[in-house]
């Protein structure tokens, strides 16, 4: 019963972290989102803390290993656009899959090469 | 239900929502389990697996997606405060991610640049129209931040959430395996480039994948899209507008 009252808290802290960034962000015109905000806000509490209290750690955890699921409905949204995709299928579909490798390997290629002349490489298998 | 005064709970509209968060839900986990029984493999997106059948369902049954999207809006918008979790594991990791501030920043300039370039380089050249092109510009970055700058140098800011969307799974499905190809195991690198090229799908991946890559993972994600906001709406108008 404790335990899940505060998971509960912890969840409206995350809300509570998200909504005031989304209103901040938007109230001052800021051109940062508003969840980008929350994670600065969140990460300043725990600063403050100087600890990850547990349930936050637990409920953080969590929903980070299944983010997934949260993007499901944004997948089936696709299908809206289905008739608006095809008039130039073949461009999109090559730019699409062309660019996030190029920008995946130029991303990487980079932080590899910076990182080998200023904080070492770290190889892991 | 009484169709006298103000209803201020539509409870025919909550019972509709909460049943497609079930059905989401179920999918989901089916999702999981494939992917488990596959080793884990990327290939085996959740996503991508979950939403299928989904858009089967309602092109079969014929219904309306704006009725699924009533429970749909709802796990959008708690993708926010799940989101704000990627605070802990940026806490927790905080002692790698500071040592990195030259690789990262280098990285994210070379790959917003050539997110941005390479898309609207190729969709040119294989004549796409303008409005696909400018819709194809942002595709990096997330969502909201996407539609935004795709309305912002005049493309279709819902053409544009669909590219962002196909993007992320193309990064989550082959991320491994181009990273694999080029000889990166550097888990921060990895992570690093995920979340620049593939957004917030991308960084769901990195978090199945080890934390460290999760946690850099969505450190790009939130760079990249500061950045790709700031400036590629004022580099459209000086160069192509």
């Amino acid at each position: 019963m404790r335990t899940a009252l505060q998971l509960t808290t912890t969840f409206l802290l995350l809300v509570l972290c998200d909504s005031a960034g989304r209103l901040l962000s938007w109230s001052l015109g800021l051109p940062v989102p508003g969840t980008v905000l929350g994670i600065l806000m969140l990460l300043g509490v725990l600063v403050a803390l100087r600890r990850i209290p547990a349930p936050l750690g637990r409920v953080a955890d969590f929903l980070l290993a299944h983010l997934n699921f949260f993007y499901i409905p944004a997948g089936v949204g696709v299908m809206t656009y289905a008739a608006l995709l095809a008039e130039d299928l073949w461009p999109i579909v090559v730019a699409l899959f062309a660019s996030t490798f190029f920008a995946m390997i130029a991303a990487g290629l980079t932080f590899r090469l910076v990182a080998r002349f200023t904080c070492g490489e770290e190889d892991k298998p | 239900m009484s169709d006298i005064g103000i209803k201020l709970i539509y409870w025919d509209r909550v019972l509709e929502a909460g049943f497609w968060i079930l059905v989401t839900l179920f999918f989901y986990y089916l999702a999981l389990r494939i992917q488990r029984a596959l080793g884990g493999t990327p290939l085996a997106n959740p996503v991508l697996l979950a939403s299928a059948p989904i858009i089967g369902l309602l092109w079969g049954a014929d219904i309306w997606v704006g009725d699924y999207q009533q429970g749909g809006q709802a796990l959008i918008w708690l993708l926010g405060p799940a989101t704000v979790g990627l605070a802990v594991p940026l806490y927790r990791n905080f002692a790698r991610v500071r040592p990195a501030l030259l690789p990262m920043a280098a990285s994210l300039v070379a790959g917003s640049a050539v997110a941005v370039l390479s898309a609207v380089l190729i969709g040119d050249a294989m004549g796409a129209s303008v409005e696909t092109i400018r819709s194809l510009a942002p595709k990096s970055v997330t969502t909201p931040i996407a539609m935004g700058i795709a309305d912002a140098i005049g493309g279709f800011p819902s053409l544009a959430a669909a590219f962002v969307i196909i993007t992320g799974i193309i990064g989550a499905v082959f991320g491994a395996f181009v990273f694999n190809a080029m000889g990166i195991r550097d888990a921060r690198a990895r992570g690093f480039a995920m979340g620049i090229a593939a957004h917030g799908i991308g960084t769901a991946r990195a978090f199945q994948e080890d934390e460290v890559a999760g946690t850099f993972s969505g450190v790009a994600m939130a760079l990249n899209g500061i950045v790709t906001a700031l400036v590629l709406p004022l580099l459209w108008l000086a160069f192509a507008g």
